[in-house]
């Protein structure tokens, strides 16, 4: 079955790229929920039926690390896997976020092919 | 060039993977690395601010036509003025290539933490580095035009 996807970046171009690399790496993804913050991917998480959560860190309002900490403690959605997409990753940043329930990283720039090896075993 | 000249090799090769792979055109660098850039027109300058043991930027300067080109390349639709489409893909780019800095800059031991993206643009405007900051400026050559990418970093 086709996985609903919720996108979080601050940026809405990289938001469309990530979409766009999705498809052409050639995963089968159902809805894209999308998120500008980490606070308004808590929303969306609660309210909708998200799979998998493609999340950038460093964001305003709440970044990732801080997203994954908040979401880590809420039941009925700290189980829904994150990966992070940033230009941020060094061994400390991504070994935090990891440590706080992120399940693998994917470092920006990326290409469909890259995309594909990260995301398609969790796809 | 200061005490971080050998990671410019490393900042060319960021700056032409990162075009390659996430704007899909091809860029070189064209010219040698200068400590000075001048007045800078018609242009949008994408940045993103360092802080930690050492204080810094990297900035990427693009004249307006080869910023639309690289929106319209970026987001796969047609762009044909300077509006939040264009600021968003500048300010990712040097959103990204700041990245690769604090990764570059991590490898040496700095402590650094990024800002968010910013962008300033318009007809003509200077880009004065702090006095105590050691600053390159790269110059590169795209299809639709020639852009500049700066770092400036406490020593």
């Amino acid at each position: 079955m086709a996985k609903n996807v919720l996108l979080v970046d601050d940026s809405s171009t990289m938001r469309k790229i990530v979409t766009r690399s999705l498809r052409q790496a050639g995963l089968d993804f159902g809805d894209i929920f999308e998120a500008g913050d980490g606070l308004e991917a808590l929303e969306v998480l609660e309210k909708e039926a998200v799979d998998i959560v493609l999340s950038d860190i460093n964001m305003p309002n709440m970044n990732g690390i801080e997203f994954l900490r908040e979401k880590s403690g809420r039941d009925g959605i700290k189980d829904i896997p994150v990966f992070m997409i940033s230009t941020e990753t060094g061994d400390d940043i991504i070994g935090e976020a990891k440590s706080l329930g992120a399940v693998g990283a994917l470092k920006k720039p990326f290409t469909p092919d890259k995309v594909n090896e990260v995301l398609g075993p969790f796809m | 060039m200061g005490d971080f000249s050998d990671i410019i090799p490393k900042v060319i090769d960021a700056t032409k993977e990162i075009f390659t792979g996430m704007v899909m055109m091809d860029v070189d660098q064209e010219g040698e690395p200068s400590n000075e850039l001048g007045v800078i027109k018609d242009s949008i300058t994408g940045m993103v601010g360092l802080a930690g043991t050492h204080k810094g930027m990297l900035a990427v300067h693009f004249p307006n036509e080869l910023a639309l080109a690289i929106t319209t390349s970026f987001l796969g639709m047609d762009v044909s003025e300077i509006n939040e489409d264009v600021q968003d893909a500048v300010g990712e780019i040097a959103n990204m290539l700041g990245g690769n800095v604090k990764t570059l800059l991590t490898d040496r031991g700095y402590d650094i933490q990024l800002s968010l993206p910013s962008t300033i643009s318009g007809e003509e405007y200077t880009f004065l580095a702090d006095s105590d900051l050691q600053q390159i400026v790269i110059p590169f050559t795209a299809p639709a035009g020639n852009f500049y990418v700066e770092l400036e970093l406490e020593p």
